[in-house]
């Protein structure tokens, strides 16, 4: 490696080079950034497709149980997965590229169809996880700071660990327990009873976010039945998030409250109160909106979960379905969706990283 | 209101005994005239709400061969023959008569003004081209390998003589099983009007098009979620008109959400399926009743003829001592405790190769293998593995698969190790393999004994000896018996009842004698009503069709 | 280790062991956090070496010399926690799942440090086309569905089968492609942080050789984040053998005693009033979780100087507060 062994030092010093003009070399670095989102998609689109096909085709996995061997093999035949993986893959993307992402294989829909469907059910329940991550995580992480090595500090720190420890399964059971069968007071499942969730479906124009076509329903017994069905998902999903929230915050309210500015403003006879609310609390905040967008990923992740759970049929619900069937052409399509999103997302925060700390470009 | 406690006491006896399913089953029958009577005067709700676990794949029935899909159909579309309410045995369903007009030309003609419920006709054109479009579909490979045109293997063509005449051709001769294969999910006729002819037709433009003319037509379809029924006035059929106008029917991922929901009341009707533990709790609770009916899904362990101790390619082939192995195995199974400790009485005990309810049933097992009376005999199967020279303990592989046929899987073959491995004549190295590479496996000789479990097509003996026990057959495990494959031959071609009931019985106490598999269990429908709900225990008959028809709330 | 070190100026050996320096360094609530992490792990390493002795049964036992135990028996004399819907014993099985949950963990972490910080290492460090390919390929791993590649996993790797070994190594090493990214982005961005400082141009100065840097420095300073990541792995890793498990490519109950598993397979009891069946392994799991990140956390805590409340010297931040106000804060 010694011929590069000066590579180090030289790139060392360029990031202070690139922060010196922030106005070109920004925009450099944004187009690099966009561009560096077709082969993330593209390697996952490829990977998932050769994992896919190497864990059987939809076929055995629909019949094997049915058919005999040959006959199976004929009806593998037939549908044309036996064909060269690379002539399936070339078909495959020829397809995307074009928009078609192809027919469901385990229960026949346009894969197009089942993102939009599902994924305004997963936008649903990311919104009200995140409503509940911020309500939850951010005034306790920042009592939690306020109180530093106090109980309240280390009864919500403990909190927000035993919401990230408990299997979201075993969370959503104790809940629904707890809430539907002994309490009688919240809906067991799904996202919406089966009368309202008709009368949603026969609205015109009918968003699929019911939160949405609820309120423009007028009805408030509508609306409440939708809000009720999305309190144990909400909670489940977003306390997982909260805990996080809540580190980030303690942690930052702590740091920034020891940082020089906080002193000299101190020095200025700035009461501790108004230190702490406008000095420490406020620019705590920023490494937050970098890691809301890093919970995208996860609460997409925790999604599977909490939606197989409650029965919330979102595109986490139908991706372990669908992964159960071997339905690979609807996990590819499900999986680009995901891996789009995420990678933006990444983008974003990369963006607001880098807008905010120039030393983070590369 | 007496009824639904004395059904509940009826329910609950028929969980008890394989024998009592079929009495249930009978008194099922019996009870329909009641309640149909007295649907009239009392007076019924509206609208009723189904939970369910099923899956829907497709609604188009050249697409999909799964319960899920075959359950909606059975709904919607009509059938050229049908099982009635009660009884296992096919019948016109919108034919006016069905019949062998020659050895390999059986004949169907319609009831006269049929339609379908957006108003076309229903005639023998469309039955002509609901066949051709299965057929052509299945060979082309348009339903990506999922639609069950296997079952049409003895269909060569269809003809339509006039507007209500039409007559299929068949292969071979005075088969007896084609008329059970025009009430299978090969059989619902669709309208030529709305349906593709050489690719599958879109759920969504079907449920536009309206292209039913069954008890039920399907107004919301939102595709394994929710659907809603609303009764079709249409229907001059078999089973008669729906007695409830509009079911709904909510689908499930999770079996504990349904039981919930069931429990709490948020749903009148929960059908398939709810866990052993769930269904056992169920029984307890006062606010639902738990009905059983007879079940068509049979469990057993398949051997394989070539790979198995002793067997044809092994080491030390001996097919006397292979013998001894499969009965020793059949002697020390002790299926009531499987079927009390795993299924909490949602499974019964199987003694053959057809399960009780159906026509030519018989327990051949019982009296050959173990005490003669159900239960396990260790000293029997110790003196027929000395007899035959085999050593003990017999080391034996048996795989099962978790992930398939249901989470009792796991308890069921711990269960089956624990008992073999307890008479000290077995040591047993239990595997267990996800679905797809299972059923690769199994027909590749790596398995040498395993699990398997069978849903059946059509409510025929047939469907439970033909597919197993042939020379060429599913299972792949080299079983070959000439008088078997002779006797199954004959059963399907003989047109009197009673002496084709007699062959069946023959098969088997033959194959019961081979062992090619052992059977273990028979699953019992079960299904879950409020009090007020009457109808479940009408529909819960060895047809293994729920039709929501029959189901009303008082 | 017990014995001091001779060196002079420097603190006894003992003492600079990670967890025991970090013990030594903490006071009041954190140290009783530490405290009760290492406890909850401890015990949990105990059960799990010491199984064959502490359970009174095997895990895959159904029978004892009274017969068969029956299916879902309640807690009894006989069986402390009750049996379960296959007819096992739930004490038994839940010590003995303890070793199958720590191994997942070994393999995992082991697995995922050793690949992640080496190439966050050679990423951050060297820099280049390497760099940029690493971290493209980390961000579409990022989007990755584990779930997923625990399945494949487990197919490729046992055949489907679900075996001990296949089951631990499925879900080891799809935590370990998982985790990988995270380990590089932090070891490289923490290289990246430590390369342009003043200490490692000195070093460079001095004459330091390139692996001594890379070990001594940025090593040494870019593990400081590592502890909380460690730990995550860990949860992770038991997290998705249950979750394997749930999809049924878990492990073979006769091959392995396993939480996941058994919690699965108990999920659809407790709405039966079968409590005890899922109860037992599902705080099984949330206590080793939690254990394993209380200590994560308390050692991330303390190696960060600006969270560290250091025994002696400085001044806790909220000794700052004033007492009125702070009382004031936590009633609003």
């Amino acid at each position: 490696m010694t011929t590069t062994s000066d590579a180090p030092a030289a790139r060392a010093g360029a990031p202070r080079a690139w922060a010196k003009k922030p106005g070109g070399s920004l925009g450099r670095y944004l187009a690099v950034r966009a561009l560096l989102i077709i082969p993330t998609v593209f390697i996952l689109v490829t990977t998932v497709f050769v994992l896919m096909r190497l864990t059987g085709d939809p076929i055995t996995a629909a019949q094997g149980g049915r058919l005999p061997a040959d006959q199976l093999a004929e009806r593998i035949h037939e549908a044309g997965y036996d064909r060269p993986i690379l002539v399936q893959y070339l078909d495959y993307l020829g397809g995307v590229f074009t928009g078609d992402f192809g027919t469901t294989l385990s229960d026949r829909r346009e894969v197009t169809e089942v993102i939009a469907t599902f994924g305004a059910a997963t936008l649903e329940l990311a919104f009200y996880a995140l409503i509940v991550a911020f309500l939850v995580g951010i005034p306790l992480g920042r009592l939690a700071a306020f109180h530093r090595d106090r109980w309240p500090d280390a009864i919500f720190r403990v909190g927000g660990i035993l919401a990230y420890a408990t299997p979201v399964f075993f969370a959503g059971l104790l809940l629904k327990l707890v809430f539907s069968v002994w309490l009688d007071v919240l809906p067991v499942a799904g996202r919406a009873d089966t009368r309202t969730e008709l009368t949603l479906s026969r609205g015109d124009g009918a968003t699929g976010i019911y939160l949405i076509d609820a309120i423009r329903t007028g009805d408030p017994a509508v609306l409440g039945n939708v809000l009720q069905h999305a309190i144990l998902p909400a909670v489940t999903l977003g306390l997982l998030t909260a805990g996080v929230f809540l580190r980030v915050v303690r942690t930052n309210v702590i740091s920034t409250f020891g940082a020089g500015y906080v002193d000299a403003a101190r020095s200025r006879g700035v009461s501790e109160r108004r230190l702490l609310r406008k000095h420490a609390y406020r620019p705590a905040l920023i490494p937050i909106v970098t890691v809301v967008g890093l919970q995208i990923a996860l609460l997409l992740g925790g999604a599977v979960l909490t939606e197989t759970t409650f029965e919330w049929k979102g595109l986490g619900f139908q991706l372990s379905q669908y992964l159960q069937a071997r339905d690979f052409v609807a996990v590819q399509g499900i999986v680009v969706v995901l891996a789009v999103i995420v990678a933006v997302t990444n983008f974003i925060v990369d963006i607001i990283a880098a807008l905010l700390d120039p030393r983070v470009r590369y | 209101m007496p009824y639904p406690s004395n059904l509940r006491r009826a329910a609950f006896m028929a969980g008890i005994a394989a024998s009592a399913l079929t009495l249930a089953a009978c008194s099922g029958g019996d009870s329909e005239s009641e309640s149909s009577a007295s649907a009239g005067d009392v007076e019924t709700a509206e609208s009723i709400i189904v939970g369910t676990t099923d899956k829907i794949t497709t609604i188009d029935p050249a697409g999909s061969y799964d319960n899920g899909s075959f359950a909606v159909m059975n709904q919607v579309y009509p059938f050229l023959l049908n099982t009635p309410y009660g009884s296992p045995d096919v019948e016109p369903d919108i034919a006016e008569s069905a019949e062998f007009t020659g050895p390999t030309e059986y004949t169907v003609v319609l009831k006269p003004g049929l339609t379908f419920a957006n108003g076309h006709d229903l005639t023998s054109s469309d039955v002509k081209f609901t066949f051709d479009r299965m057929l052509s579909i299945f060979e082309s490979g348009a339903d990506d390998g999922n639609g069950p045109g296997s079952l049409l293997y003895n269909l060569d063509s269809v003809e339509a003589i006039d507007d209500v005449t039409v007559v299929f051709h068949l292969k071979s001769e005075n088969d007896q099983v084609f008329p059970q294969i025009l009430s299978s999910p090969a059989g619902p006729i669709v309208d030529e009007e709305v349906f593709a002819a050489d690719a599958l037709t879109p759920d969504a433009d079907i449920v536009a098009g309206n292209a039913f003319a069954g008890q039920y037509v399907i107004t919301d379809y939102d595709q394994n979620n929710l659907l809603s029924y609303e009764a079709n006035a249409d229907y001059q059929g078999l089973l008669g008109a729906a007695i409830t106008p509009i079911v709904d029917v909510k689908y499930y991922a999770e079996e504990s959400n349904l039981k919930l929901d069931i429990q709490q009341g948020n749903i009148d009707v929960a059908f398939r399926s709810l866990s052993a533990t769930d269904i056992a709790d169920l029984r307890e609770d006062e606010n639902v009743s738990v009905i059983d009916g007879p079940g068509g899904e049979i469990r057993y362990i398949v051997f394989n003829f070539d790979t198995m101790p002793y067997g044809a390619t092994t080491a030390d082939a001996d097919e006397a001592k292979s013998l001894a192995v499969r009965q020793a195995v059949a002697d020390i199974v002790d299926r009531q405790e499987i079927a009390d400790q795993v299924y909490q009485g949602t499974y019964t005990p199987l003694f053959s190769y057809v399960p009780a309810g159906l026509t030519g049933a018989t327990e051949s097992l019982k009296e050959l293998y173990g005490d003669g009376a159900g239960a396990p005999d260790l000293d029997k199967a110790a003196a027929t593995l000395e007899e035959a020279g085999v050593e003990t303990p017999v080391a034996l592989s048996l795989q099962y698969n978790p992930d398939h046929y249901g989470s009792g899987s796991a308890d069921e073959y711990a269960l089956v190790k624990d008992q073999l491995e307890a008479s000290g004549l077995f040591t047993v190295d239990l595997q267990s393999t996800e679905w797809v590479q299972y059923s690769k496996d199994r027909t590749s000789d790596v398995y040498p004994a395993y699990q398997l479990g069978w849903f059946p097509d059509y409510s025929d003996a047939d469907n439970y000896l033909t597919p197993f026990f042939l020379t060429e057959n599913f299972l792949g495990n080299h079983y070959s018996n000439p008088t078997v494959d002779e006797l199954i031959l004959a059963q399907a071609t003989t047109a009197d009842p009673a002496e084709r009931a007699g062959i069946i019985e023959e098969i088997q106490d033959t194959v019961a004698a081979d062992l090619s598999t052992l059977p273990l269990l028979q699953g019992a429908q079960v299904a879950v009503t409020g009090t007020t709900v009457t109808g479940a225990e009408d529909t819960l008959d060895a047809s293994f069709k729920f039709r929501y028809a029959a189901l009303a709330k008082g | 280790m017990t014995t001091p070190a001779p060196a002079s100026s420097r603190r006894p050996l003992w003492a600079r062991v990670p967890v025991i320096s970090h013990l030594r360094q903490s006071i009041g609530l954190q140290r009783g956090m530490l405290i009760v992490g290492l406890v909850l792990t401890g015990l949990f390493l105990l059960t799990a070496l010491l199984a064959p002795a502490l359970a009174p049964y095997g895990f895959a036992q159904l029978r004892g010399p009274d017969g068969a135990f029956g299916a879902t028996q309640p807690p009894s004399a006989e069986h402390l926690l009750g049996t379960t819907q296959g007819g096992y014993d739930v004490l038994s099985r839940l010590i003995w799942g303890s070793r199958t949950a720590l191994l997942v963990i070994v393999v995992a972490v082991v697995a995922s440090i050793l690949i992640g910080v080496a190439l966050g290492l050679i990423s951050g460090y060297f820099g280049g086309w390497l760099d940029r390919v690493l971290v493209v390929i980390a961000d579409a791993i990022y989007a990755f569905p584990s779930l997923l590649l625990a399945i494949v996993l487990a197919i490729v790797i046992s055949g489907g089968q679900s075996s001990m070994w296949g089951g631990i190594l499925a879900a080891a090493l799809s935590i370990t492609v998982i985790f990988i990214p995270q380990y590089l982005r932090v070891t490289r961005a923490e290289v990246i942080r430590i390369k342009s400082e003043a200490f490692v141009e000195s070093a460079r100065v001095v004459g330091a050789s390139h692996a001594r840097i890379m070990i001594r420095h940025v090593l040494r300073n870019s593990t400081r984040t590592l502890p909380l990541i460690l730990t995550l792995n860990a949860s992770e890793a038991i997290l998705t053998l249950a979750g394997l498990g749930f999809l049924g490519f878990g492990i073979e109950p006769t091959a392995a005693a396993e939480w996941g598993y058994d919690l699965n397979k108990a999920v659809a009891d407790v709405s039966s009033g079968v409590w005890w069946t899922a109860v037992f392994p599902g705080t099984a799991i949330v206590l080793v979780v939690l254990g394993l990140t209380l200590v994560g956390e308390s050692l991330n805590d303390l190696s960060d100087p600006r969270l560290r409340k250091r025994a002696v010297g400085a001044e806790p931040v909220e000794d700052l507060l004033d007492p009125a106000h702070a009382t004031q804060e936590a009633s609003a």
